[in-house]
């Protein structure tokens, strides 16, 4: 029954998220659309490059569907309401989505042509700049909750969202997250003007709609566990429980989208700069400071 | 309608049922168009693809409509074939004011070349698409650029070629297939756009440019047999296989070594070694990381502390290609590895990058990688369509970079006079008003007629309308590129605004104008994106004319010297008044600058005198003569000589900024990172479009 609601919530918050990035996209809300577009993508032919690795081309998309709900099965909804509530949900969280990289290089690799074995390897550079940004995001949350669990990084937050109480983690996750998820500005393995789709480019019909729902899954994923690491999760007054979680990932999700398009693409080596020379030492800053304060005030 | 009029090509197999059709009609609402040949050319013709409602695609893969805007040169054509063979079917083409467009099948749909065209082109397409996505039979599209020939060649003896299977007259051995390499056209188009292709073209990359080296002859099995001249192995009796001379000295490898530069320098191997052979400067020593470290005597970089090795073998290979070691010549070469480090029970070699990586060119940051060629182009999304731009890319860095016009212009002599302004103007359709002032000019030149001076300011105020839809059509461009979207749709929609708009318009699209460069200036992280990128100076950026120039410090103009100009206040903005230097943001900076400047010159004139008028102005036109005219276009100054013999063109040689620019690009893309060096290409604005084949 549990797992049927998330699956559910999972679907409900997929679509919706796709019609915020089409919204983003085109600057036109159209509700229809990603029902339209994946009716019609499904009936597309499929396009086997010529030489193509087969094996790392059809595995790519759908290792990545995987990463995306393994993360998505630590997250709550509300209190019960997960798919398995493990003791090292946060870990489990990360390496779960460690398979995105290897699933976005296969996918690179796999058909055989330039523009997609770059923005493949672009996103193993990208790695290195968001990889221990996450990582230490998650130890100053962990630290507070004194625990892994997301259920209890959730109740750890009643007095006061992880979003107030250690600010610096949360704009450096969200950037982290964005990176993973290769959003805009940060979309260098997909680039649409400089790579003309990269990873996606030579992906056609049923394999491109996995890889666009896998992509989905994936923001859904990271906006729910900015949700449930900095917004306290299901906490809050009057709605329900799972409503809060809904709204507090979908307010995430939007957010990560539209700002994007704001943005010109970083450039690599820039955000791998910035990424080490500053992002690091601030998240160090912040697991020091959240050390003190959890020593010192009791909230 | 019966479904896609291509249905041979365009349509996917399969009866339509239930659930087909519900598929095809959520594909008919779901068009996504592959522009031929680019969303700058569908711009400057009037084409608003967002308002039709047409999602358009990056590539080819992504669409379902091909959509053909205005007539093609056969280049881009077979370039167009390359993207339609690409695309999933279903698919159709929709041709707007095409003509004829073979070798791509007939068009599904064709209208007219306007905003109207394309919006009845779509509603048809769409019951097309809807009533045909899916017939019962269907054949193959096959582009003629893409077809591949096969050859046959022998595994032991490469120089053995043939176009039929058999043996190898050497040694008997069965003839393996191999794919010949494609020829420079059917390459060139074939990896056009998606890079589908792209790798196809290089499998042989290394031997077919390599310069000859000296040959020496070795035993395909027995490596230490050396011969100077071909024969048999006198172990086994094999016919002895050709491979580089092999002549490196030990001594300076263990040199090298001792300068504690990790040991795969210690490996250049027989790639290296024509450079080896000749000493290297005594007491030059650079980093193997930064090439631009250079000492007098050894010691440490002072960027990231490694040591400095002396200059020939830090990075001095870079640009040579190394012919592929033939057989088993390469390991030929054991013996001179004595300095690897070997570890016990570890054989020495075992999968060792130094080994798989020898044979291949060196860049100068030290990394040796297979080399790939790379096009960009001619319908690459954020490049201007018909550019022809490939990179020989090393890893993400740009090892070499090549830029052509796919779409040169040619005028056939015996044109008549009169019809020379649009036959310019229809040869660029990125600034035709521009290739038509130029024609004006020339003729009057001929006829030794000036222009009345208020027909002066008109046509100026023509001219700085045509420059400021240009800059802004680069700047959709641009933004489209660096993943801009939401900039981009402003910008495309204030072009179409100003494309065709009276000087009242004009001022009243200013204040829009106005905003949109403060909003542009000011969009965070664009300054970190373009600043120090495609940074031109000097003699260079002299010589590259135009805003780029301009940006750059250099007051060039051809309009500095126009009398209708000079009534107009017309003064040069450069780059010491926006404050910037040579790059690309300089460049940003500069063409804003140069909206507004143009702005206030339609102002000032007060009026913008209509195409129509430069064919009444020449009552009579001349019927013989020699005449020069230059023109200031929007990417720097075109010219035009013309001889006139009995009231045809006798020979017309136009100039456009295009050679100029695309020159500049392998200088100033020299190992940058690939994103960086599309930027920078960007950056320039070229204009393939009548550029002198």
């Amino acid at each position: 029954m549990t797992l049927a609601i998330i699956l559910f919530a999972l679907a409900l918050g997929c679509y919706l998220i796709a019609v915020l990035e089409d919204w983003a996209v085109h600057g036109r809300l159209d509700p229809l659309r990603p029902a339209v577009s994946a009716l019609a993508l499904l009936g597309r032919e499929q396009v086997l490059p010529r030489k193509s690795d087969r094996l790392f081309f059809e595995v790519g998309p759908v290792l990545l569907l995987v990463a995306g709900l393994l993360a998505v099965a630590v997250i709550p909804l509300a209190p019960g309401l997960i798919v398995t509530d493990l003791a090292t949900g946060a870990l489990f969280l990360n390496a779960a989505l460690a398979y995105v990289l290897v699933a976005l290089i296969m996918a690179g690799w796999g058909p055989n042509g330039a523009y997609a074995m770059i923005g493949g390897w672009r996103f193993l550079g990208q790695f290195v700049a968001y990889a221990m940004l996450i990582v230490m995001t998650i130890t100053a949350v962990a630290m507070r909750a004194e625990s892994l669990s997301t259920t209890e990084i959730v109740t750890s937050q009643a007095a006061l969202w992880n979003v107030f109480y250690q600010p610096i983690g949360f704009v450096l996750f969200v950037i982290a997250a964005m990176g993973l998820a290769w959003l805009p500005p940060i979309d260098l393995p997909t680039g649409g003007g400089d790579l003309a789709g990269g990873v996606e480019a030579e992906y056609t019909g049923a394999r491109l709609a996995v890889l666009r729902l896998a992509r989905l899954v994936i923001v859904l994923a990271l906006a729910s566990a900015t949700a449930t690491f900095y917004l306290g999760g299901w906490l809050g007054p009057w709605l329900p429980a799972w409503a809060w979680t809904a709204a507090k990932t979908l307010a995430v999700a939007a957010a990560m989208l539209f700002l994007g398009r704001h943005l010109p693409r970083l450039r690599e080596a820039r955000y791998l700069a910035v990424s080490w020379k500053l992002g690091i030492p601030l998240a160090l800053a912040n697991i020091i400071l959240v050390g003190v304060i959890a020593l010192v005030v009791p909230i | 309608m019966n479904g896609l009029t291509g249905a041979r090509e365009g349509a996917r197999a399969g009866v339509a049922g239930g659930l087909r059709r519900m598929v095809a009609r959520a594909m008919a609402r779901d068009l996504c168009a592959f522009f031929v040949p680019g969303m700058d050319v569908a711009r400057a013709r009037g084409l608003d693809l967002d308002a039709a409602g047409l999602h358009r695609a990056d590539t080819p893969r992504r669409a379902n409509v091909l959509l053909v805007a205005g007539p093609l040169p056969p280049s881009l054509l077979d370039a167009a074939c390359v993207a339609w063979a690409q695309m999933p079917r279903p698919r159709a083409i929709l041709a707007l004011g095409a003509g004829e467009i073979a070798p791509l099948p007939g068009p599904d749909v064709a209208e007219d070349l306007s905003q109207s065209g394309l919006a009845a082109g779509l509603a048809a397409l769409r019951r097309a698409v809807a009533a045909g996505a899916f017939a019962p039979e269907v054949t193959d599209f096959d582009a003629p650029a893409l077809a591949v020939r096969v050859e046959y060649t022998c595994p032991m003896h490469p120089e053995v070629v043939s176009d039929k299977p058999g043996s190898c007259p050497k040694c008997g051995m069965d003839l393996v297939e191999r794919e010949a390499s494609a020829g420079d056209h059917g390459g060139h188009a074939g990896a056009d756009e998606t890079g589908g292709g792209g790798r196809r073209g290089h499998e042989g990359h290394g031997s077919d440019n390599a310069p000859a080296p000296s040959r020496a002859y070795t035993c395909p099995m027995h490596p230490e047999v050396v011969s100077d001249k071909p024969g048999s192995c006198p172990k086994c009796g094999m016919d002895l296989v050709e491979r580089e001379a092999s002549t490196w000295d030990h001594g300076r490898h263990a040199g090298a070594v001792e300068t504690g530069n990790g040991d795969h320098r210690a490996h250049e191997g027989p790639g290296g070694h024509d450079t080896h052979d000749t000493p290297a400067p005594s007491g030059v020593y650079t980093c193997p990381m930064h090439p631009e470290v250079v000492s007098e005597e050894p010691g440490s970089c002072p960027e990231c502390g490694m040591t400095l090795v002396p200059k020939d073998q830090a990075g001095d290979h870079a640009g040579q290609v190394h012919a592929k070691q033939q057989g088993h010549g390469g390991d030929s070469g054991h013996g001179g590895h004595g300095s690897a480090p070997e570890v016990p029970g570890i054989e020495p070699h075992f999968m060792s990058m130094v080994d798989m990586t020898r044979d291949l060119p060196a860049s100068p940051d030290g990394l040796r990688m297979e080399w790939i060629e790379v096009p960009f182009g001619p319908f690459f999304p954020g490049l201007p369509g018909g550019l022809g731009l490939t990179f020989t890319l090393d890893g993400d860095s740009v090892a070499a970079a090549r830029a052509e016009s796919l779409v040169p212009g040619v005028l056939a002599p015996g044109l008549p006079a009169a019809e020379l302004a649009d036959r310019l103007a229809a040869q660029g359709p990125l600034a035709p008003a521009a290739l038509r002032e130029l024609a004006c000019r020339a003729l009057e030149a001929a006829a030794g007629a000036a222009p009345p001076p208020e027909w002066g300011a008109a046509r100026a105020a023509a001219l700085e309308r045509a420059r400021i839809a240009s800059h802004l059509n680069w700047l959709a461009g641009l933004a489209r590129q660096v993943g801009l979207v939401t900039l981009e749709r402003r910008v495309a929609a204030l072009h179409q605004r100003l494309r065709q708009a009276d000087a009242a318009d004009c001022a009243r699209v200013a204040p829009a104008l106005g905003a949109l460069g403060a909003r542009v200036r000011g969009t965070p992280l664009l300054r970190d994106r373009l600043a120090g990128i495609g940074q031109i100076d000097g003699r260079a950026a002299a010589e590259a004319g135009g805003p780029v120039a301009r940006a750059a410090g250099h007051a060039v103009d051809a309009r500095a010297d126009d009398p209708a100009y000079a009534a107009l206040g017309f003064r040069v903005i450069a780059g010491k008044d926006t404050g910037t230097g040579g790059d690309a943001w300089a460049r940003l900076v500069q063409r804003l600058a140069e909206i507004d400047q143009s702005l206030d010159l339609i102002a000032r004139a007060g009026a913008i005198a209509e195409a129509a008028h430069s064919a009444d102005l020449l009552a009579e036109l001349p019927s013989d003569g020699h005449a020069m005219a230059r023109v200031e276009t929007p990417r720097g100054p075109s010219t035009l000589h013309l001889t006139l013999q009995g009231g045809t063109i006798a020979e017309a040689r136009l100039t456009t900024p295009f050679a100029r620019l695309a020159a500049q690009i392998g200088p100033m893309t020299a190992q940058m990172e690939l994103a960086e060096a599309l930027t920078a290409v960007a950056s320039l604005d070229l204009d393939p479009w009548g550029a002198r084949p």
